[in-house]
């Protein structure tokens, strides 16, 4: 590439962490499409309860009935469930375990990271692969405190358990949300449970990882948190794909329960390959006094569909929401958040960053809504977004539905580019015109990335540096 | 347009539902209802009426509430009403359009190159001000009429207007709307603006309630340099709808928008706001930005806003901000130490508005309009 080229194009991302493939010989694979039989292929396999059953028969027939709407949202039109898989497994065990896990599997999650954090910062880690968990595991120590790290089939399968999964499973995010949550209960396969009881706190985070290595298939995890009253944990989810020439689909759920003056940091860093259709849905109740932290890296993925939402139920309750967008070549991500106001005394705080480049659309899309009993509640929406060249796009959309008199919201978004004199600023001060660029974006990117686990910090400092390596604007 | 009753019942008027109206260019979840509005409107029939319509240039001007709305509008009006001010002369009268209960006005107003012109659209009842002293004069006779009055009568209860104005390259434009209808009716207010090359527009919306209001205005920066100053400033009370539609498309370099809504609302007043700054591909050096205030005073008051900003160039600004909330204990605490109430101090909020828009208005239909909507709240002197 010519010394003008590289300074004219953003050069591509140096995806080689993610862009791996290992073969799906030996793995079983249901044929593509959707269809009763594959779904009661896929409850037989887990040996499921008859409810379950009933439950996935009935989001069947609601994901065909359901239409999706077509005023708003990218177009999800490369997408064809007719050519995914819904469920593909590889011909493996759960460990609990790496020596027990497959060397190829091993081998990916090695090269991902995962091991090594367990090791050094988590109190637990679930590790999925394709459609089911390969491995999942917890400390002693935060065990004997009487807090449950399981997959949801496990959980299914315990006595002790089912009821609580039967009674919480579903109810946040029902079927009937939307055509992509229908789907999802009709094949989910895989995610993880947690239960942490009543005043625990766990020392460290628990982690769930996401791989999805096989072509032209579907990840549909689901994902149940129960923080009893007073409890505090912080969960991290990550999640990673190849990229193929095919798409691929992920449709998962995350349901989380906060209870009374209970805190919960939900930790994500996306980073599915661009190829990826990311249509995922996540969710918290809050209580009383509770505290909820969204911390969300949204980098991969051709579609994405992402808003995480709080339902603020319990007065003095509290949200925070701080998340960051980047969108590239061939990317066109509608991420935000909803925050639903309930309780009386609630405060919310919603932070955003965006990222565009190199023709990437990124837009932010949010809903904030004040109820007629959230008396004196507060909320702030900040929402800033970068564009890096003139082929990029970025839109925001926010909404607001104030229906008390004693409420206070704020709100301020802002859209533009680095300026000319910043730069300048910089090269004057000896930093060439790239980097200047990337300092600016990572100065950009920082409030974000404070928040995030360290090695996830350093992952997105990274990815930001390669995106923006040989960049002009 | 959907869903015309076309057998009425002997004697009552013929409506149909505009499915959507005030669209928001850029959508969200419909389960949000803040896409759009959906109106019922009169339908009376025109057929074997000549009309008189706009010169086809006026076609492309996109309108704020929608083409649902141009298309209805324009099969009411009696005719439409065409005025062009000419090349580099400034118009020193006004151009004044009248709606009154139940009428329907299509207006297009052509502000040639350099021009500059002064347009006043009043919206009332205004057989109300008992005692006034206003009078309207008759507009200016360079006005290329095509009708005396370009009003019809429809149900009483239902009006409208739909006003689209180029404004040719330097061109000034100065808009006024006041709008203020009784509690059991209905307005329609939709107007569109294109701007040529350092066309600059300022619009001054007072939306002093009715039963239900919706205005919608579009206005496209097309030249180099155009530019729009848009201030609206609302009151809404009982059980009063105000839905307010506002696109300014930034397409011209360097063009500017300056957007400020500043509003009141009580009881049970429902109250939508969408706004989009849509900095077009090639707008290099276009800067938008949107401010909106917001007082809540009703405990069963409903307040929606969407302001979209939609950016699809790199060499240019957008900004938002917005605040709803209710008088702070800040300001309630020194008011009450002057000797306000709570009471005394919210309607001073309101007292303020409309003293604004009587110190504004730039015409005695204006003021009429201001003064029936305010009632005892203006003192004799203001």
């Amino acid at each position: 590439m010519s010394e003008e080229r590289k300074r004219t194009q953003v050069a591509d991302v140096d995806r080689s962490l993610y862009d791996f493939t290992k073969s799906e010989e030996g793995y079983e694979r249901y044929d593509d499409g959707l269809t009763p039989e594959i779904v009661r292929a896929i409850s037989a396999k887990k040996d499921e309860p008859e409810w379950m059953l009933e439950m996935r028969l009935r989001a069947l027939e609601l994901y065909h009935a359901r239409p999706m709407a077509e005023n708003w949202g990218p177009s999800i039109a490369g997408l064809d469930l007719d050519h995914i898989s819904t469920y593909v497994s590889p011909k493996t065990k759960q460990a609990k375990s790496w020596d027990d896990v497959p060397a190829d599997i091993k081998d990916t999650f090695e090269r991902l990271g995962i091991p090594e954090a367990e090791r050094e910062s988590l109190a637990g880690v679930g590790a999925q692969y394709d459609s089911e968990i390969v491995y999942h595991n917890m400390r002693e120590e935060v065990a004997e405190q009487g807090v449950i790290y399981t997959t949801i089939e496990d959980a299914l399968h315990d006595p002790q358990w089912e009821p609580v999964v039967h009674e919480y499973f579903g109810t946040l995010i029902p079927p009937t949300d939307h055509k992509f949550a229908a789907l999802h209960y009709a094949v989910w396969s895989g995610g993880s449970f947690v239960y942490v009881p009543a005043g625990v706190t766990l020392p460290y985070p628990l982690q769930s990882y996401f791989r999805l290595n096989a072509a032209g298939a579907g990840q549909f995890e689901h994902t149940l948190i129960i923080v009893e009253p007073g409890a505090d944990l912080h969960f991290i989810e990550g999640c990673s794909a190849p990229k193929y020439y095919e798409a691929n689909l992920h449709a998962g759920a995350v349901e989380l329960f906060v209870k009374d003056g209970a805190r919960l940091r939900y930790s994500t860093i996306e980073n599915w390959s661009k190829n990826m259709y990311n249509l995922n849905t996540k969710r918290a109740t809050i209580g009383a006094d509770s505290k909820m932290e969204w911390v969300s890296g949204s980098f991969g993925s051709h579609v994405s569909y992402l808003y995480p939402t709080t339902i603020m139920a319990g007065d003095r309750s509290t949200c925070e929401f701080t998340g960051i967008t980047f969108a590239g070549a061939t990317q066109d991500l509608d991420t935000g958040c909803k925050v639903i106001m309930n309780g009386a005394d609630t405060t919310a705080s919603v932070s955003t960053k965006s990222i565009s480049k190199d023709g990437g659309v990124n837009t932010f899309r949010s809903s904030v809504v004040i109820g007629r009993h959230a008396d004196r509640a507060r909320c702030s929406v900040s929402c800033q977004s970068l564009m890096l060249d003139d082929i990029s796009r970025s839109d925001t959309i926010p909404a607001m539905d104030v229906r008390n008199a004693t409420a206070q919201v704020g709100h301020e978004a802002t859209i533009g580019r680095i300026s000319d004199d910043t730069v300048l600023y910089l090269m004057s001060r000896g930093c060439s015109e790239a980097e200047a660029r990337t300092l600016v974006v990572n100065g950009f990117a920082n409030p974000v990335s404070k928040e995030l686990p360290m090695e996830y910090a350093v992952e997105m400092n990274n990815l930001i540096k390669l995106e923006m390596e040989g960049a002009i604007g | 347009m959907a869903d015309m009753d076309l057998a009425p019942e002997a004697g009552a008027v013929p409506e149909v539902t505009l499915e959507r109206v005030n669209v928001a260019p850029a959508q969200t979840w419909n389960r949000l209802r803040t896409n759009d509005i959906t109106l019922t409107v009169p339908a009376h029939s025109r057929k074997g009426d000549v009309y008189f319509s706009l010169p086809r240039l006026f076609e492309g001007v996109e309108c704020g509430m929608g083409r649902e709305v141009t298309d209805w509008a324009e099969s009411q009006a009696a005719g439409a009403r065409y005025v062009e001010v000419p090349r580099d002369e400034r118009r020193e009268e006004p151009i004044v359009v009248r709606v009154g209960a139940g009428d329907v006005a299509d207006t297009g107003v052509m502000v040639r190159a350099g021009a500059e012109a002064t347009i006043v659209v009043t919206t009332g009842d205004l057989t109300k001000v008992t005692g006034s002293s206003v009078r309207f004069p008759q507009d200016s006779s360079d006005e290329k009429n095509l009708t005396d009055d370009p009003v019809t009568f429809v149900r009483s209860g239902t009006s409208a207007s739909l006003m689209r104005i180029i404004a040719e390259a330097g061109a000034r434009v100065h808009l006024h709307e006041y709008v203020g209808v009784g509690a059991g009716q209905q307005h329609l207010e939709s107007v569109g603006i294109t701007c040529g090359r350092d066309a600059r527009v300022d619009v001054h919306q007072y939306l002093l309630g009715g039963g239900t209001v919706a205005l919608g205005l579009a206005c496209e920066l097309a030249g180099e340099r155009a530019r729009v100053d848009l201030g609206c400033r609302y009151h809404a009370g009982d059980t009063e709808v105000l839905d307010i539609n506002e696109i300014v498309r930034q397409r011209g370099r360097d063009t500017r928008s300056e957007l400020s809504y500043n509003g009141v609302l009580e009881d049970a007043a429902k109250k939508s706001l969408r706004t989009t700054i849509d900095l077009v591909h090639g707008a290099k050096g276009a800067q938008g930005n949107e401010a909106e205030t917001v007082l809540v005073l009703g405990d069963d008051v409903v307040n929606k806003t969407l302001p979209t900003i939609l950016c699809d160039e790199d060499d240019v600004a957008g900004n938002h901000g917005a605040t709803i909330g209710s008088v702070s204990p800040e300001q309630l605490a020194f008011l009450a130490s002057r000797g306000l109430s709570r009471e005394d101090a919210e309607q001073l909020f309101v007292q303020a508005l409309y003293e604004d828009a009587l110190m504004h208005a730039p015409c005695p239909e204006a003021r009429a309009v201001v003064e029936a909507g305010a009632g005892s709240l203006l003192d004799e002197e203001a």
